[in-house]
């Protein structure tokens, strides 16, 4: 027979298994629409996300690559 | 070269200031998208700020030197930041001069697509995932995926919202597993009266409307703005009579004066909104079939603040 506290138990941990399987979706949508490397770094915590993509960006600079907008003067 | 941490933090510090002044100021774009959980390699930033704090946002521009830098206006295409024509969602660049290649800045009034104020819907010095997420319905098929992503985020942390920028087949099939769309969310985005999205190619054929529909848009809102642009460029380029090394104060009274000649200041207003909508509509019926027309999103709602 559920109690109370088994129901109040039983819930988060419903959430939490929900919110496990939406993350599992949306990581193979990001490997899908950006590839397997980027997907990784999207899912890294915020701190090592950001140093990441720091570093992606300034090796693509030290390699030529121009990583800017060209001047439009309306931007999309 | 400027190491991209150090640009990072020269941004969001920037708009820190900004808020600390009391100018409601957010940064949008690819960097927050990154901040949410989307990669992007854009070393450019997009930030918002209140039309009626214009003056007072350039004024911090102005002073804001980056490796003692002080920024100019970019090129000669930057309409003025004035509270005039940031209201009409003209779009004001900035620059600072740094080597091998600049710093640039682009400020927006208006949220272009934006559907609600975004002033409203801030994170801290970001803009919430839901203006980025309509920011990114361009003309460009690369920002797509970065819809869905914020999307797939909004509904991760229970934002229903999240739903109206999902344009994955498989992640609205999956996210069916989990809840189905809110009713009040169905006139606001017919394509999600489809639930449980199990006809896949329909699905799909009409998800490509929908992205078409807002690329159609899109480009019709570029192309006027552009057609303005035009004989503005030249006078600027004249007023400037060479120089690039203009000051933000000197740039701006030049820029101001032609545009006042040269930019209306509420282009997609004279041209008509719903005519803007009506068009792009029209360009999806010729191309995908006349059917797809009633699935296309309520986009009337998404010229807020203009």
């Amino acid at each position: 027979m559920k109690t109370r506290k088994t129901e109040a138990a039983v819930r988060p941990v419903t959430a939490l298994a929900a919110k496990r399987r939406w993350r599992r979706v949306m990581r193979d949508f990001h490997v899908r629409a950006f590839g397997e490397e980027l997907a990784r770094i999207n899912f890294l915590p915020e701190k090592q996300r950001k140093a990441a993509v720091a570093e992606m960006i300034d090796y693509a600079r030290s390699k030529g690559v121009k990583l800017g907008r060209p001047a439009l003067g309306v931007t999309p | 070269m400027i190491p991209y941490q150090e640009l990072g933090s020269f941004f969001t510090q920037l708009v820190a200031t900004a808020q600390q002044r009391g100018i409601a100021c957010a940064i949008t774009g690819d960097m927050a998208c990154v901040h949410y959980g989307v990669a992007a390699t854009t070393k450019d930033c997009d930030v918002l700020c209140a039309v009626e704090q214009a003056e007072a946002f350039r004024d911090l521009i102005a002073e804001t030197a980056l490796r003692g830098l002080l920024p100019n206006y970019r090129g000669n295409l930057s309409p003025p930041l004035d509270a005039r024509w940031l209201r009409g969602g003209w779009t004001s660049h900035f620059t600072w001069k740094t080597k091998p290649e600049e710093t640039c800045l682009d400020v927006f009034g208006i949220a272009p697509r934006g559907s609600s104020p975004w002033e409203q819907q801030l994170a801290g010095i970001y803009a919430r995932p839901n203006v980025v997420a309509e920011m990114k319905r361009t003309n460009r098929d690369k920002d797509w995926p970065f819809a869905t992503a914020l999307g797939g985020e909004m509904l991760g942390e229970g934002d229903v919202n999240g739903w109206l920028h999902l344009y994955d087949a498989e992640v609205l099939q999956t996210r069916m597993a989990t809840s189905k769309p809110p009713a009040e969310l169905v006139p606001l985005r017919p394509v999600l009266g489809l639930a449980p999205f199990t006809d896949t190619r329909t699905v799909k054929r009409l998800l490509l409307a929908e992205r078409q529909f807002w690329s159609e848009l899109d480009e019709l809102r570029v192309h006027l703005y552009q057609h303005h642009l035009r004989p503005y460029v030249s006078a600027v380029r004249r007023a400037n009579a060479g120089r690039r090394d203009l000051s933000v104060a000197e740039g701006h009274t030049i820029r101001v004066a032609c545009a006042l000649t040269h930019l209306p200041f509420q282009p997609l207003r004279e041209f008509g909104l719903s005519r803007m909508v009506a068009e792009a509509k029209a360009n999806v019926g010729m191309t995908m079939g006349t059917d797809v027309i009633k699935w296309l999103p309520a986009a009337e709602r998404h010229f807020h603040g203009l």
